[in-house]
């Protein structure tokens, strides 16, 4: 490629220049003046100059190195004033806005050494072709965006922020990234705006945003680009290999005592793919199998992992693809922890006994109190602190609704929604919900029941039992909370002894009924296997309001200290790693949870040649338009150094 | 005549009372003095027995050996005599330069090493290279004409245009006898040394030649572009002082001297560089002494 010229100089001026060489030259040979001194003899000095003309050309172009050099200076100074320049790249525009993704899908590795450092590097070619004037601003984005750099003109700031930017597990999504962009692009414009007068309204500056992604993310469709110019340069290979697991849970068999686990693998790539598939528990590996899956197919493993009562699952696919992220899967299987359980009574021997068995001693540890402690402060404080699971009102009622899930026998909660009908005599079951977990497994078509009232329940309640003359078990949600009322009594109360008022505490449907409710209202269907999350998104945690033990250990070691609410439950975001969790009570662990990428759209690689905005379609493009790139300035600051040296030469006399 | 001189400082003179000049071999001498000679003669040192013949000195017939074998010899004694000192100047242009002049430093040594040749008796002569061949210079002996040596070594004056070897065969035409010489020059001849000093080694002397040196010869303080000026014959060199030429500079001196003294060495000479800024004292007690000129 030859540069092109522009002259800078008129005929005459040409001619005045040119002149200059020749004249150097000839000045050079008219030789310098040497200052006449008288010595003893030249004898010594004569035979040391004849020593140095012994190699003679050489000599003779060291001896005339400053004039090379002058001549060398003058040449540059004529090429600069000749102004050429390369055909080059420039930006289109003046304001740019550098949208980096660092989603998972970013780590693959299709171009070396991934696709991530392969978009900081154009990011930092784009930055390297900024001229003076230009500004930048640099935005990460994955399912969340951050200003890395605010614009500056600054372009080793922007290169530093874009070295700064770190991969992520997360999703992706544009339409962040966007706001985030066109809000710093107006933010700007409007605050230089007040600076100045605020007669003038907030004029928007146009801005060229480089988004520096693989597409794989949900198609934007809101037009949020404003006085944005998008450029997408898609970063990756077209078909890349990737073998994803896209799900895996660890479920209890029907007959309850087993446990399967259950992985989906979809195929992502366009070649039919062997993957071997390896689960461990608690790091021994425990189950391997093979399986092929044709481009595009989605396969289904199922493990058989027996019965375990807690412990760490994983499923880890071995197969040469492009994205790591997606080849390892975690599920946790956690001890079920006992719910803390109050029983307020006035004495029910048929209760007491259901949740005395040894089964319902393992779901949950009860406490049995007289109505009159609903008004002592101890109770007010434990109940409004969440310091227990559930709380089962037998024939009594609190003034305010605890922070807990809650069981009333013979009343409703006091909540707006929930009513109490007029007693009726022997009422008949006709019907019950055996899809809900409190329901699961229970025939209740044997129980007679001596006197029951109808329940009225709120908006958004269930009716578990319906009879005849109306509901009589209901449940409904109340902030983070369940709560279930029973429209019958069990036993009544008659002088000193109690009396039974319903067969239904002799069936076994009752001690099935109690176990199903201390696991669903004790937070213990959870327990068994879905506590899985995406990365980056929250995950509610156990937590009372006054235990300030808890931690959280990332999968790095790090620990991280949940805020504690009021209601007894955290919400838990720092969940960027992928990996096992746990949450440590006392330095204890008491459960774990997973974060899994288990993302169709992070694990689908291949780049996306367009995108959709609003209604705009967005085509990958190189990100520049062709300019003419000058060197004259390089040439001048060599003829300087040129200069430098020439001066050093003849200061140091070097040579000679 | 002056009573001072300030070619030597009394401090010297002193010193130099207690010195002698040395020969590394025995010359015939003119007149008795103190050395000894290879000619047998009258002193208290034997030397051989040789047969009588008629005509020989009585005086000198062992009669001890005669009373004991009945046959006359001889007795015969080492005879003492007296060493020929000659101290050739050069006083070329070039010999001008220096803090003191190489001149100078010349004339102070040689009247030096003249001092003690008068002191011990010896026949000194000072000459300069440039002296008509014809016109030989005096010879002093003995200590009294200490003064007049000296007033004629302040009279040497420079710029005499003489070259090296020619100055030295007038030298040797002039001085047919044998002693030794010190040759005091800087060598500094486009001619070459070599056939100068070739006429002395014919005259069998004892040769000493010291090459005198200025302090800016050897270490020369020059800087820029300059045109050198040969104060003798006016020839110029042009040159442009740098640090690799002052370095190839002193190695050619280096290479010069180097030459000088081998040559010398190989044919019996002995060869000393001296330069202006070695003291006067110093020069003779130690370095000469050390090379066996004065003891």
């Amino acid at each position: 490629m030859w540069p092109t010229w522009i002259n800078m100089l008129s005929w005459w001026q040409w001619a005045i220049l040119l002149a200059v060489p020749p004249a150097i030259t000839l000045l050079y040979f008219l030789k310098l003046r040497r200052r006449p001194v008288e010595v003893p003899s030249t004898y010594l000095w004569s035979r040391t100059v004849e020593d140095l003309h012994v190699n003679s050309i050489w000599q003779r172009l060291r001896r005339n190195l400053l004039l090379f050099l002058q001549l060398l200076l003058l040449l540059l100074i004529i090429v600069a004033l000749l102004r050429p320049a390369w055909r080059g790249q420039k930006l289109i525009g003046h304001r740019f806005v550098f949208l980096i993704d660092n989603s998972a899908s970013m780590r693959a590795s299709d171009v070396e050494p991934n696709r991530l450092e392969q978009a900081k590097l154009q990011a930092s070619a784009l930055v390297d072709n900024m001229i003076s004037g230009d500004v930048g601003m640099v935005i990460s984005f994955a399912d969340t965006a951050r200003v890395e750099q605010m614009f500056t003109g600054d372009r080793s700031a922007l290169r530093r922020a874009i070295e700064s930017i770190e991969p992520t597990d997360r999703p992706t999504s544009l339409i962040e990234a966007l706001k985030v962009a066109s809000a710093q692009t107006n933010a700007r414009q409007r605050t230089s705006e007040n600076n100045e007068q605020n007669t003038e309204p907030a004029e928007t500056l146009p801005a060229t945003a480089y988004i520096l992604s693989d597409g794989r993310f949900e198609q934007v469709t809101e037009s949020s680009l404003g006085a944005l110019t998008p450029i997408y340069i898609p970063i990756g290979t077209p078909s890349p290999a990737n073998v994803a697991i896209l799900a895996f849970t660890v479920r209890q068999d029907e007959n309850q005592d087993r446990r399967q686990a259950f992985a989906r693998l979809k195929n992502f790539g366009t070649k039919k793919s062997r993957v071997e598939a390896t689960l461990r528990l608690n790091g021994n590996l425990y189950d391997a199998d093979r399986v092929s899956i044709g481009p595009g197919e989605v396969q289904g493993i199922v493990f058989d992992v027996g019965q375990i009562d807690s412990g760490v699952l994983e499923l880890e696919i071995e197969t040469h693809d492009c994205l790591d992220a997606d080849n390892r899967a975690w599920a946790v299987v956690n001890m079920p922890q006992p719910a803390d359980v109050l029983l307020v009574s006035p004495g029910n021997h048929p209760l007491e006994l259901a949740l005395g068995t040894e089964r319902a001693s393992k779901l949950a540890h009860v406490v049995v109190e007289p109505p009159s402690v609903l008004e002592t402060p101890e109770y007010e404080t434990a109940a409004l602190g969440g310091a227990y699971d559930l709380i089962i009102y037998d024939r009594c009622r609190p003034a305010t609704m605890p922070q807990a899930n809650t069981l009333f026998f013979g009343r409703v909660p006091p909540v707006e929604g929930w009513s109490l009908g007029k007693p009726v005599e022997a009422p008949q079951i006709i019907d019950i919900d055996p899809n809900h977990p409190m329901m699961q497994w229970l025939a209740m078509d044997d129980v007679l029941i001596g006197e029951g009232r109808p329940i009225g329940v709120g908006p958004g309640g269930d009716i578990l039992v319906d009879s005849d003359a109306g509901p009589l078990l209901a449940i409904a949600p109340r902030e983070a909370f369940q709560d279930a009322a029973v429209g019958f009594v069990l036993v009544e109360q008659q002088e000193e002894k109690s009396e039974g008022r319903t067969t239904w505490f002799i069936r076994p449907s009752f001690p099935m009924f109690v176990l199903n409710t201390l696991a669903y209202l004790g937070h213990h269907v959870q327990a068994s296997g879905e506590q899985t999350v995406r990365p980056g998104r929250p995950i509610m945690l156990d937590i009372a309001a006054d235990n300030r033990s808890v931690l959280v250990a990332q999968p790095d070691g790090r620990t991280v200290r949940p805020t504690a609410t009021r209601t007894g439950q955290s919400s838990f975001s720092a969940t960027d790693q992928l990996g096992i969790y746990e949450v440590r009570a006392n330095g204890e662990c008491v459960s774990r949870f997973a974060v899994n990428l288990f993302d169709s759209n992070e694990s689908d690689l291949p780049p996306r040649q367009k995108l959709d905005v609003g209604f705009e379609e967005i085509a990958g493009q190189a990100g520049w338009e062709a300019a003419r790139r000058e060197i004259w300035r390089p040439l001048l600051l060599l003829g300087l150094f040129v200069l430098i040296v020439e001066w050093y030469i003849f200061n140091q006399r070097v040579s000679m | 005549m002056s009573t001072t001189s300030t070619l030597l400082s009394p401090e010297l003179l002193a010193r130099l009372e207690k010195m002698e000049l040395i020969s590394r071999k025995i010359f015939r001498g003119r007149m008795k003095g103190e050395r000894r000679s290879r000619r047998k003669g009258q002193s208290v040192e034997f030397a051989d027995f040789r047969n009588y013949v008629p005509g020989d000195d009585l005086r000198f017939i062992d009669w001890n050996t005669y009373a004991r074998l009945e046959r006359l010899f001889l007795k015969l004694f080492l005879e003492e005599e007296d060493l020929h000192f000659y101290a050739l100047i050069d006083a070329s242009a070039s010999m001008d330069f220096g803090e003191p002049t190489k001149l100078r430093y010349a004339q102070q040594l040689a009247a030096a090493l003249g001092f003690v040749g008068l002191i011990r008796g010896d026949r000194v002569r000072i000459e300069t290279l440039g002296q008509p061949s014809a016109a030989a210079s005096p010879v002093f002996r003995g200590r009294r004409s200490m003064w007049r040596m000296l007033e004629y070594i302040e009279g040497c004056a420079p710029g005499e245009s003489t070259s090296l070897a020619s100055g030295v065969k007038n030298f040797c035409l002039r001085n047919s006898g044998k002693g030794i010489v010190v040759l005091l020059s800087d060598l500094m001849d486009k001619a070459g040394y070599e056939s100068a000093l070739r006429y002395l080694l014919t005259q069998q002397m004892d040769v000493y030649v010291v090459q005198v040196l200025s302090a800016e010869e050897i270490d020369p303080e020059l800087t820029g572009d300059l045109r050198l000026v040969d104060c003798e014959d006016g020839d110029q060199t042009e040159v442009t002082v740098s640090g690799p030429l002052l370095k190839r500079y002193k190695e050619t001196l280096d290479a010069f001297t180097q030459s000088a003294r081998e040559y010398c060495t190989r044919r019996g000479m002995v060869y000393l560089l001296a330069h202006n800024e070695i003291p006067l004292e110093a020069m003779i007690t130690d370095y000469l002494a050390r090379r066996g000129l004065v003891r």
